[in-house]
């Protein structure tokens, strides 16, 4: 279905919410095509096709919202679903926090690379060949590796409208892979992921997923137990995002004013050792996260969310704006919460090599890294995929391994950042260390 | 509807598929969040779609269309076996099990079908969940929400081998989260209350049992400690003891991951894989709990599943296709979340049989440990048998007895080892805690749960 089409029914559903006595309303209107591929035991399980819609509206009245979705695209189902939006809006309880919706702009910012035609023509065969190519680069590094994973191409058309004249509609399209790589030996297993991601098939690199997956997965083989102590961590490319996105996805000014985020009154304040800082940038071109506007229409723009450790802003939404009467960050969405869109930190001077090299003895951690509760900062993960690091080395991948402690502490002992970096569009993924970290070990 | 899903498992046959299934899927539901003293967020929609599978030439195709007709139904068809003629280029010699076909129609049974009552009178009882909490967290208060939601699910099976079946589920479920403060210092509790039946839920549901419980744990939370960091032995609470069985062994007992090679205990069955006191069984067929059903996605019926007795692997969890490519019975653990995703293994309630020592026996003896309560969440490195579980609370065992509150802390462990170090299993039981499991990007029905058992030794994620 095109753009303008998506958009009149989208248009259908918003006037069906106002007449039926909304004050405002905002309605989203999708359809996607997605390939995909699923590998498993170093064969294709299955090839799926999915064409699938749908249209969603809501409404507010006095500040209640009601809500109305269908996956009938058709004018009839977009009117039904307005009225439902706007009758359930009426017996929602008022919300004096609701100003308003999302007027238009005068002109919204232009992010190419965002949709690429190659990837809505894709055929299913030249994404089955990557699925194969990378089984096989698997295998050719070691003959044990049990591959399981998917690659797959989607795209799809959207529109946006809303009471108050936005009217809005793109394309936007992903391929992506990954696979995991399992080496087993008896009862000791070693295992890890590699993936590639993009927006447009250019950038797409699928080459090496599986043999990078595997040559990590051997050494994953023979994990030991360490012992409970505090030491530095250090963490990968693939780690280290968790503590960047961590702290961008809690300064959602939503939980924030709800009262329920540990990042409560911290604007203007330091939260973090001054060598981060991190930008919130929706418009590099074909960046995964990019967009021109955000869930409700706001244009996108970059925002600087820390600076030198010191917390800048909350990521804001019309609603969240409107009560904190500020003017919306365009981290909106129509469900309520606040969204990221490319998270950019910035680089330090020592490499990845450096700063590992530099500690003598501490834990690495190659994927998963640190979530902390959002309402009270505090952490307790495992470490699934770790490394002992003795004399400066990565000596062996560690089991049965925690961290814990407070998130806000954790940033302020961040040492060190590297000038070194895994690059997906959008997004870069530097390696970072923190000192002092209680390590619960079952050795 | 019916005639369409028969035809196009005629014509997939006609086409050269040794196996065929067509799966209509339609809901309809009604969400409330009500927070802060307003229910001011109010949500109804409807979905209806259509998902096709194909064996042919020993390869799986998939092809879903949301909103069709006829013709769209047939071009599903049409995509659904050119995928099939995909994966053959290097497929894994997929075979399902043959079965009688199943004529049935299951209607759901409910005292009060949600349907039928106005939203505002659903609106009044979460006013009143949420006014006993505040009157308990008073001032301390931050922030309340309480989520309600019903819906009603009809999923229609029909495949090649006579199979049809349509099933129909009506689900009611509550989740609060209560957050209260003390200063700077904020703690927040969590309940939840599910079952598949009706309005009747919300009638039967004390306020005490869940927003008074989730206000009182919150505020006690604000006066608990750090939880330390190193090796303890442990009790869990049921709630954790069905996080363990479900993470950390039920995700193993898959039999999609044993024949790709992914689980701990592929090739174990016969073997003792944990310790004699456990007895771990599914059971898809218990009234009212929130993981059951009659038939699965692939119109099997459900049944009990007796996965490890006195610590013996017996059996794994089975969809047609497992269940032949072992060459057993298929046991009817095959479901998919909606009419967009392929029917794949999936638990159902899940547990820990009951032992024969007392939660006092259990604590006994142990000088220095922690008890965990309050399950929250947890997930599985399946391939390596490393899992984590996450709870809300927990409280120090001093010299046999439970002393200190703690906070919120996460266990890890290795699975094998982890059930071999169970070393007493009490005689309660508790499964209360109806939640969604996540596997393939594909969310599920499920509970879990147990009695009190004490495992010998495991890693704590404290912070002190």
């Amino acid at each position: 279905m095109d753009v303008d089409l998506l958009k009149k029914l989208a248009t259908i559903a918003c006037e069906a919410a106002i007449s039926g006595g909304a004050e405002f309303a905002d309605v989203g209107a999708w359809t996607m095509r997605n390939l995909a591929v699923d590998i498993r035991a170093n064969a294709v399980e299955s090839c799926d096709a999915s064409r699938v819609g749908s249209i969603s509206v809501r409404a507010i009245y006095r500040g209640g919202t009601g809500w109305s979705s269908t996956d009938k695209m058709d004018e009839e189902s977009a009117v039904e679903a307005g009225k439902k939006a706007a009758s359930l809006a009426k017996l929602a309880e008022p919300d004096p926090d609701f100003i308003s919706l999302v007027a238009p702009a005068e002109s919204y910012p232009e992010v190419p690379g965002l949709a690429d035609p190659a990837i809505e023509t894709m055929d299913i065969r030249s994404i089955i060949k990557y699925a194969i190519e990378n089984i096989d680069s698997a295998l050719a590094v070691s003959s044990e590796a049990i591959v399981e994973g998917g690659f797959s191409a989607h795209y799809d058309a959207s529109a946006l409208v809303n009471s108050l004249g936005v009217s809005l509609g793109k394309k936007s399209s992903h391929i992506g892979g990954y696979t995991m790589v399992v080496i087993r030996r008896g009862d000791d297993v070693g295992s890890f992921y590699d993936f590639d991601s993009a927006r447009v098939l250019e950038d797409f690199a699928p080459d090496g997923i599986g043999a990078r997956a595997a040559q990590q997965a051997l050494k994953f083989l023979g994990a030991r137990k360490i012992e409970t102590q505090r030491m530095p961590i250090i963490l990968g490319p693939l780690a280290a995002s968790s503590v960047f996105s961590s702290i961008v996805r809690n300064v959602d000014a939503e939980n924030v004013q709800r009262g329920r985020s540990f990042m409560a009154g911290k604007v203007g304040e330091k939260i973090a050792s001054e060598i981060i800082t991190i930008t919130d940038d929706p418009l590099i071109p074909r960046g995964l996260a990019s967009r021109p506007w955000d869930g409700e229409g706001a244009p996108s723009k970059p925002l600087i969310v820390v600076e030198d450790g010191i917390l800048k802003t909350y990521l804001y939404s019309s609603y969240t704006a409107g009560k904190a009467k500020v003017a919306t960050t365009g981290h909106g969405t129509r469900s309520g919460n606040a969204v990221p869109s490319n998270i950019v930190p910035k680089l330090g001077n020592m490499t990845s090599e450096e700063i590992i090299r530099s500690t003598p003895r501490g834990l690495y951690i190659n994927m998963g890294g640190i979530s902390p509760d959002g309402t009270t900062g505090d952490v307790s993960s495992t470490v699934d995929f770790g490394f002992a690091i003795e004399n400066g080395e990565l000596a062996y991948p560690v089991a049965s391994t925690m961290i814990g402690g407070n998130f806000l502490d954790m940033l302020k002992n961040i040492d060190a950042i590297s000038s070194d970096y895994r690059e997906e569009p959008g997004t870069i993924m530097p390696t970072v260390r923190i000192q002092d970290v209680l390590v619960a070990g079952g050795g | 509807m019916k005639d369409i899903l028969q035809s196009i498992c005629d014509k997939a046959k006609q086409r050269g598929a040794s196996f065929a299934d067509a799966r209509v899927y339609e809901s309809e539901y009604t969400s409330i969040m009500r927070q802060d003293g307003r229910a001011d967020k109010l949500s109804q929609g409807t979905s209806r779609g259509l998902g096709i599978r194909v064996l042919k030439d020993h390869a799986w195709g998939f092809a879903c269309v949301s909103d069709f007709d006829r013709d769209r139904a047939f071009e599903a068809l049409d995509a659904a076996i050119s995928m099939a003629e995909a994966s053959a280029i290097r497929s894994e010699e997929a075979v399902v099990a043959e079965i009688e076909g199943v004529r049935d129609e299951v209607h759901a049974k409910v005292q009060i079908d949600p349907r039928s009552v106005g939203v505002e009178k659903k609106m009044t009882r979460l006013e009143s969940y949420e006014q006993a909490a505040m009157k308990v967290a008073d001032d301390k208060l931050s922030n309340s929400v309480i989520n309600y939601s019903d819906s009603v699910r009809r999923e229609t099976v029909c495949n090649t081998m006579g199979t049809l079946i349509t099933e129909e589920t009506i689900r009611t479920f509550l989740s609060t989260v209560i957050t209260v403060k003390d200063g700077k210092l904020l703690q927040k509790s969590r309940a939840r209350v599910g079952e598949p039946i009706g309005f009747e839920l919300l009638e039967k549901t004390s306020s005490e049992e869940f927003t008074v419980k989730a206000a009182k744990t919150a505020l006690s939370l604000l006066s608990a400690s750090p939880p330390p960091a190193g090796k303890f032995p442990v009790v869990f609470h049921p709630s954790i003891t069905g996080l363990l069985t479900h993470e950390a062994f039920g995700h193993n007992a898959e039999a999609d991951h044993v024949l790709a090679g992914t689980s701990i205990i592929a090739g174990k069955l016969g073997e003792q894989i944990a310790s004699e006191l456990v007895t771990i069984i599914d059971d898809s067929t218990i009234p009212h709990k929130w993981g059951s059903y009659k038939y699965d996605s692939e119109g099997t019926p459900g049944k009990r599943r007796i996965l490890v007795e006195h610590g013996v692997l017996k059996a794994y969890m089975h969809s047609l296709e497992t269940a032949a490519k072992l060459g057993v019975s298929p046991n009817g653990s095959a479901r998919a979340q909606d009419y967009s995703s392929r029917p794949i293994i999936r638990m159902s309630n899940t547990f820990i049989a009951p032992g024969e020592s007392t939660f006092e026996e259990l604590i006994h003896g142990i000088d220095k440990g922690i008890y965990l309560k309050g399950g929250e969440y947890g997930y599985v490195m399946c391939e390596r048998g490393q899992f984590t579980c996450h709870a809300g609370e927990a409280f120090m065992i001093r010299n046999g007895e439970i002393a200190e509150h703690l906070r919120d802390v996460s266990v890890a462990g290795l699975t094998l080892e982890t059930l071999m170090n169970i070393d007493a299993v009490a005689n309660d039981f508790e499964m209360k805690m109806p939640g969604f499991c996540g596997k393939n990007g594909q969310s599920m029905y499920v509970d879990n749960g147990g009695p009190h058992v004490r495992v010998r030794e495991l890693v704590v994620g404290g912070r002190a």
